[in-house]
């Protein structure tokens, strides 16, 4: 088995198979190691997919929490065949009380394609006031609830900028397959590869009613679904309605029309002799070779057995948590590799998620929302800096609807009064009045007819918001696991609480058509859910932020850490400032941006 | 041990074909294998009350996924392939000792008792065969290990034959054998669950019969394989017997006593009808006395809390009535069509479109294969 590449790439999501896609492309050779399975389409095998449309596959049965040392130990959790088992490899949060609980929340997926297999596939760009919070806030001082200054202290620009990163955002959405419509967006584009998006869920009509009266302008919300056919990756699309299943958020698609970086990118190299993809192959460390340089990567196999290979050049794209905690892991086994990459004390601090909520509505009227993508319509009217001004904003978000959440019957019930994967059947199970009629009651009031809209904001970035490695707790490689510390500011708060007004307007008024009064069921950011702590809506970011100051910075603009010559870092970890909108997209834009930095020295 | 159900195949090509074994590449095996089984961590962090406290299954996830039971297709024809499982058997040599020179699959499954022989996945310590098998199907086997004869040591489920031998076991999809529970058990379940769901109503009732009704027998069969006992209503009760076996086998033991409680009180409550049998309002006043947690006369020392009970029911029915029906309840798809009934206007013939993107034959997608 080879075991020397130009480039080794750890991990196979977002971050890691644009770089893997354009320098296999070249000609460099390439490995992708990537500790989940290879999960394929009816296409890859000519038979069956290993993704299924069962809802037993995105939730399955109960598991226990069996982890020393948490104070959830013994809770029921429900994960998707693709989600690392919870007591394999531990997420660990200290929570308000002080005390450590594992969560399921953060672990987006473990498999080909990472994250992008299981993704509702909203692929919007970031704004490009997004790139510059720090210049936009420093000389404001109408910013409400940060009675610290702590915003104007901790924004930061982003080394490059929107302009630098929009060529990237074009080749990724040329390259991965994106639906959706470009007029309205606060996002400008110097060219338009969106494939035509299909028709709109009827029950999206409230949504364009809402934002209408409330002039917020709108667009179809960029999904990385093709309903076309898609050259650059060779997929055909077999028409009609065919992309609208309702088998979307949480599940992976069997057909591969869902853009994940597996069909998209991956798959089309996987052939060229000089590239080549070893799953399930977890790396447990990096190591230096005598000239400083970040040489070998040290894994363990499907049988358990420990390999190494060399890279000239290696990529960590593990997704942001365990990016840091691979580098933390190979500190500990490497003295020289400690010293390098703790220059300073910032690996693993900043670490950021989204503010996210919104609110929902039982909508007039039934829909069948089972034939439907994740979401229809959305909208940049928060990212105005009119907005942020009238609010007393530091950062603007996005702003869509989710069409195809609680569409089906089982994810009805288990997801009914629950706002996460870590709580889910909590509700239903405890509401023992629901049963016979009353059940019959509750499925005619809520089964196609319950419409949310959601909000995807940035986060305050604080240095106490943390990765570390968990003192006692370790995974099934005896490996210490990562421990996630972090608080919600109360300027996050506040965001939260005006988005979610935001959202809860746009039913308000698209459920009455346009008069404003229709009643919003529930509507909050989820700060206020029971593990307001846990929640990071799966999009884990920051904790090796890029920058142009190497005190300030754990990686350079390049994302190449500080102190290395050959080290890139290329998930979410890198970045500054969470973005106001879901980061697929611009984590994949960044990996273009670096995999053409790195063709200049290869 | 086959149940002999009778499809629309032909009972002997069935039992020539029983056992024929199916190339599978290595990463399919890896994806299992790398999961679920390789480990160094020994700690027993899945154990959640069903092992013994010796055993090593502890330390495995999800044990209870092998042999692994996925589709099939044949590339030829659908609706005969719809009636098969792919059962891919995996051994893991131990890695304290020499690997095995040979390592087969012998079992009820293939064709007279004979041997499979497992091929090594390279430089790995899997030993792998996949075979094809009926489903609704349950089947006994043993690993044969350099000559040895030996039980799976990750499957979980094991039976005693009536000689009194311990088999592995495994069940293909959509089985209605009765696996955990007893008859009587079974029925009392039914009636809790029927409490539960919304088709026991006199509406759902009207729906249920008309449905099943509707439904001429070779779109029973060719739909549903595996012959749902359409008589029961949605076979909850079956997918329960059939969780308890294999996903959730930790909550087997939260049946056994509760329905044994059950039976005993409505036997106290009312000495002269069977439990299944009593009235709906007892069962009615059960499960409200169970939500508030007082039941007269429950024995909380054998069982603290009946209202964990009651959640763990509800969870488990509202699932069994709506999962695909490979997984033995929502029989006939019943609860899926309970739903696109009832669920229309004037302009849409149905609301909840289920068969739109199943696979064939079950739904109508054209390209999907489950």
């Amino acid at each position: 088995m080879e075991n020397q590449f130009d480039v080794v790439i750890i991990g196979s999501g977002a971050g890691g198979a644009p770089i893997a896609n354009v320098l296999a492309r070249q000609g460099k050779s390439v490995l992708v190691l990537e500790k989940g399975p290879l999960f394929r389409t009816q296409e890859d095998t000519k038979g069956l997919s290993d993704f299924k449309r069962d809802e037993l596959m995105a939730t399955g049965g109960e598991k226990r929490i069996r982890v020393n040392d948490v104070a959830n130990w013994g809770e029921s959790y429900y994960s998707s065949h693709v989600e690392p088992d919870l007591n394999d490899e531990p997420h660990v949060y200290r929570d308000f009380d002080g005390r450590d609980r594992a969560t399921i929340e953060g672990y987006t997926a473990q498999c080909v394609g990472g994250g992008t297999q299981l993704y509702g596939a909203v692929s919007l760009r970031f704004a490009p006031d997004d790139f510059r919070l720090k210049t936009l806030n420093e000389s404001r001082n109408d910013i409400r609830n940060d009675p610290n200054e702590d915003v104007k202290r901790e924004a930061r620009d982003w080394p490059i900028s929107y302009e630098d990163l929009e060529p990237y955002y074009t080749i990724a959405e040329q390259m991965i397959g994106i639906n959706g419509t470009r007029q309205n967006q606060l996002k400008p584009a110097s060219q338009d590869f969106y494939q035509k998006p299909l028709p709109p869920n009827p029950i999206s009509r409230f949504v364009e009613i809402g934002m209408d009266a409330l002039g917020m302008k709108r667009y179809r919300t960029p999904v990385a679904v093709i309903t076309e056919d898609h050259p650059p990756s060779g997929r055909k699309y077999p028409g009609g309605d065919a992309a609208k299943t309702g088998y979307v958020n949480r599940y992976g698609c069997p057909l591969g029309l869902k853009s994940n970086t597996w069909v998209a990118l991956l798959r089309p190299v996987s052939n060229l002799p000089n590239f080549e993809l070893r799953p399930n192959c977890t790396v447990t460390h990096l190591g230096m070779d005598g000239g400083g340089a970040v040489r070998h990567v040290h894994y363990r196999d499907a049988g358990g057995t420990e390999g190494t290979v060399e890279g000239k050049i290696i990529v960590v794209a593990c997704s942001a948590i365990e990016s840091v905690r691979l580098l933390m892991l190979s500190a500990i086994r490497d003295g020289e590799f400690a010293r390098r990459i703790y220059q300073n004390d910032l690996l693993g601090k900043y670490f950021l998620t989204h503010c996210f909520g919104g609110a929902e509505a039982i909508m007039p009227g039934r829909f069948d929302k089972s034939i439907s993508m994740d979401s229809d319509w959305a909208t940049d009217f928060c990212a105005r800096r009119e907005f942020l001004q009238e609010e007393g904003l530091w950062a603007g978000g996005a702003i869509y609807n989710n069409t195809s959440d609680q569409c089906l019957p089982i994810s009805l019930a288990r997801t009914h009064g629950s706002q996460d994967i870590d709580t889910i059947w909590k509700s239903f199970v405890e509401d023992t009045s629901l049963t016979g009629d009353r059940l019959a009651a509750f499925l005619d009031e809520n089964f196609g007819t319950r419409l949310s809209v959601s909000f995807m904001a940035n986060q305050v970035p604080l240095k106490t918001n943390r990765i570390e490695l968990h003192p006692t707790i370790r995974d099934k490689w005896g490996l210490p696991s990562a421990y996630i510390i972090k608080t919600w500011h109360p300027h996050d708060r506040y965001l939260m609480d005006v988005f979610a007004e935001q959202c809860a307007q746009i039913l308000r008024f698209g459920g009455d058509g346009g008069k404003g009064q229709y009643p919003v069921y529930e509507k909050g950011g989820l700060y206020q859910a029971e593990n307001g702590l846990a929640r990071i809506a799966n999009h884990v970011l920051g904790g090796a932020r890029f920058g142009t100051d190497r005190s300030d910075s754990v990686l350079d603009p390049q994302c190449r850490a500080w102190e290395f010559d050959n080290l890139y870092v290329t998930d979410g970890s890198f970045m500054p400032t969470s973005g106001g909108a879901n980061p697929t997209l611009t984590i994949q834009a960044n990996s273009f941006r670096v995999a053409d930095i790195l063709l200049q020295r290869l | 041990m086959a149940t002999g159900v009778v499809t629309i195949t032909d009972d002997r090509s069935r039992a020539f074909l029983s056992g024929r074994i199916l190339e599978k590449d290595d990463t399919y095996i890896l994806n299992y294998a790398a999961k679920h089984l390789a480990r160094t961590n020994n700690d027993r962090r899945h154990d959640y009350g069903q092992y013994g406290s010796a055993d090593p299954r502890a330390t495995i996830c999800e044990a209870w996924r092998f042999p692994i039971i996925d589709g099939h297709y044949n590339e030829i024809d659908e609706t005969e392939a719809y009636h098969w499982n792919e059962v891919t058997f995996i051994y893991r040599a131990p890695q304290d000792r020499p690997a095995p020179d040979e390592v087969a699959v012998i079992g009820t499954f293939a064709p007279i008792y004979t041997a499979l022989p497992m091929r090594r996945v390279a430089d790995t310590p899997y030993f792998t065969v996949t075979a094809l098998v009926p489903k609704g199907e349950v089947h006994t086997y043993k690993y044969k290990v350099d000559g040895e004869f030996q039980l799976d040591p990750i499957n979980p489920q094991q039976t005693t034959l009536d000689n009194g031998a311990v088999w592995s076991r495994f069940f293909t999809q959509g089985c209605t054998q009765r696996l955990s529970f007893e008859r009587w058990e079974m029925d009392i379940l039914t009636r809790l669950t029927d409490h539960i769901l919304p088709f026991r109503t006199e509406e759902g009732q009207r729906f249920l019969q008309q449905y099943y009704e509707s439904l001429d027998r070779q779109t029973k069969e060719q739909r549903y394989p595996g012959a749902y006992r359409f008589d029961e209503s949605v076979g909850v009760a079956n997918f329960i017997d059939k969780l308890v076996a294999r996903e959730e086998n930790h909550h087997l033991i939260d049946y056994k006593i509760c329905l044994g409680e059950i039976k005993s009180l409505f036997r106290r409550r009312n000495p002269f009808v069977e439990p299944h049998q009593v009235p709906r309002e007892m069962y009615v006043e059960l499960y409200d006395q169970m939500a508030s947690g007082n039941v007269p006369g429950w024995n909380y020392q054998a069982y603290n809390n009946p209202r964990y009970f009651l959640q763990l029911l509800r969870r488990h029915t509202i699932t069994g009535a709506f999962a695909h029906p490979k997984y033995g309840g929502n029989a006939g798809a019943s609860g899926w069509a309970y739903l696109s009934e009832r669920y229309k206007d004037a302009a849409n013939p149905t609301l909840f479109d289920w068969r739109r993107v199943l696979e064939r034959p079950l739904g109508l997608d054209p390209i999907y294969r489950g």
